[in-house]
């Protein structure tokens, strides 16, 4: 469910996703396209603390993506929640910008790790989550995290090591769109099954629509009873908003050519002119 | 040095919450009487470097010091990408602390031998690498650590090492000059220093006179003194417990050719091998020619 303002929202932010991303010249789109709504919801709905014009407060929320490969999207709702100028955005991989293909924090304020390099993001959420702790001011860490992400070994060290910890402040999404670089997640790694193996490991999973807005705020909103750290499994669609990339491998990386730039032009509602 | 190194972190510990003691199941008696004294000041990660690695860059971007303390073997080479994303890149405020450096874990041999790690680490951007040799020299170390904003490494040995430094021993902003001699200059880092030392006083009884430094901070490295030695001796010599490539010999290259210095340079270390041998320290350094007596016929024979 979602109400209509979201929904138009979300359909400008896919195309200008694409728009920027085509522009740059590269763009994960189909990995920006599936955690698109995680994002929105996370920034924009009410779930992270945090004040744009403060962002070194020292109780603030914090955010990894962990699969740095969907910057743009982090990026394009940071625009949003006032992190950084439109301007800015359009910049990106243009010539002298900060605006790069994977978050940096570097290059902008707000962004809380330098990610991109697959399996560090969830071990340096785990020292925030404890820092938080120890610090006793309230606050969280959330990540996402790719699903074919999941055969970094270090994502398991610090799947084991978090509900040691106790880090009850510590809630992870897993953006579960099946698709890695190559192939079906299933097909490079056997099949899976996150919840038993994340449970498994001591956390408490719930699952959730990632495309469905209000589910994922409600998801995000439900206190935690427990002294585990959160896993979300959203059931995502890769490249989802334009049906020739949705649930397709070949889209982890590429752009389109001639003949599909028209399908994403009709389905995104981009003008010629929007692409000069 | 591994008692000097808990008792400095204590003593930070003690007047500043923010630091940390982190370990990867590392941890040894003198660790247990951090935990007794700072409880919430010490995370045992168990094994896992890689990730304690990145928890501590995690630590860091919330205003806490963590001293991440393991095997160095194990920091420098499984942990190097986590060292130069999480920490360098983002230039976050974390120690890392390699215990046993160089042939330190001799019985255990090359999978826990760290021969390689400055070659490795010194071309990462915003790492400062300190090199102590000596349990004195170790506390200055940590000090130093502390009081510098950004990531630091430091190797450190734990074969009770000989003490070379008075009581008060602060590090200085130059290498430190051992002894001298009109003759040779030698450059050494780290717990080797004390059969370098040795070797030093050999050559005297066979009459070469030679200039002993010691370095503490090998990035930034000090060049100054590299130069003054290449125009006051007839040969250099450096002497290391790692490889000569990428090294303090290499550091010593670099400079004598950017400066155009016509002056003969010996490396002595490991000479692109993996260390030989089984045994204690003292004996698996003989084995690769890196005793007094060996580092002293070396030099000898370079002279010839």
């Amino acid at each position: 469910m979602m109400i209509k303002n979201d929904e138009q929202k979300i359909r400008e932010l896919r195309k200008q996703i694409f728009i920027t991303g085509y522009k740059g010249g590269l763009a994960h789109v189909a990995s920006c396209y599936s955690c698109l709504e995680l994002l929105y919801v996370l920034y924009l709905k009410g779930i992270l603390r945090y004040d744009a014009k403060n962002p070194d407060r020292k109780d603030r929320d914090r955010f990894v993506l962990s699969k740095g490969h969907a910057g743009l999207a982090l990026y394009s709702i940071m625009a949003e929640a006032g992190f950084l100028s439109e301007e800015e955005l359009k910049t990106y991989l243009q010539p002298g910008t900060h605006i790069g293909g994977e978050p940096c924090m570097r290059d902008l304020k707000g962004v809380e790790a330098s990610t991109g390099s697959l399996g560090h993001g969830l071990s340096m959420a785990v020292g925030m989550a404890m820092a938080q702790k120890a610090d006793k001011n309230g606050a969280k860490t959330y990540v996402i995290l790719g699903d074919g992400e999941c055969e970094e070994g270090t994502v398991w060290e610090a799947a084991m090591s978090a509900p040691v910890f106790k880090l009850d402040n510590l809630v992870v999404i897993l953006d579960y769109n099946r698709i890695q670089k190559m192939d079906f997640v299933d097909k490079i790694i056997g099949s899976d099954n996150w919840k038993k193996r994340w449970e498994a490991f001591g956390w408490s999973v719930d699952e959730v629509d990632g495309h469905d807005i209000v589910a994922i705020g409600q998801a995000l909103k439900m206190p935690n009873e427990t002294d585990k750290p959160r896993l979300l499994i959203a059931h995502t669609v890769k490249g989802k908003g334009v049906s020739i990339m949705e649930n397709n491998p070949n889209w982890h990386f590429k752009l389109p050519g001639r003949k599909e730039l028209k399908v994403f032009k009709e389905e995104l509602e981009i003008s010629d002119s929007e692409l000069e | 040095m591994q008692r000097a190194y808990i008792s400095k972190l204590m003593e930070l510990a003690e007047k500043d919450a923010n630091v940390l003691h982190i370990l990867a199941d590392s941890g040894t008696g003198y660790d247990e009487m951090f935990r007794m004294n700072f409880p919430e000041q010490m995370y045992n990660f168990g094994i896992s470097e890689e990730h304690m690695v990145a928890a501590a860059a995690g630590m860091a971007t919330a205003g806490k010091i963590p001293f991440v303390y393991t095997a160095g073997a194990f920091l420098a080479y499984r942990s190097l990408e986590f060292i130069r994303d999480d920490v360098c890149f983002q230039n976050l405020n974390v120690k890392i602390i390699g215990m046993g450096s160089g042939l330190a874990w001799s019985s255990l041999g090359p999978t826990h031998h760290t021969t390689e790690d400055v070659a490795m680490l010194r071309v990462i951007p915003n790492l400062m690498i300190l090199s102590p040799a000596t349990p004195r020299q170790v506390a200055a170390c940590v000090e130093k650590a502390y009081k510098h904003q950004g990531p630091v490494y430091i190797r450190i040995g734990m074969n009770n090492e000989k003490e070379f430094f008075p009581q008060e021993y602060e590090l200085t902003k130059t290498h430190d000059i051992m002894s001298e001699g009109d003759d040779i200059t030698v450059f050494t880092t780290g717990s080797i220093l004390e059969e370098v030392a040795a070797a030093v006083e050999m050559l005297a009884n066979k009459g070469v006179n030679a200039t002993l430094i010691n370095v503490h901070t090998i990035k930034p490295f000090c060049k100054e003194q590299v130069l003054e030695a290449a125009y006051k001796s007839k040969m250099l010599f450096t002497v290391e417990e790692h490889s000569i490539c990428g090294g303090l010999g290499g550091i010593l290259s670099e400079i004598l050719a950017e400066n155009g210095v016509p002056v003969r340079l010996c490396r002595i270390g490991l000479e692109d091998v993996f260390a030989a041998g089984y045994g204690t320290h003292r004996s698996v350094r003989a084995e690769n020619g890196l005793d007094a007596k060996s580092i002293c016929d070396k030099i000898v024979e370079a002279l010839k």
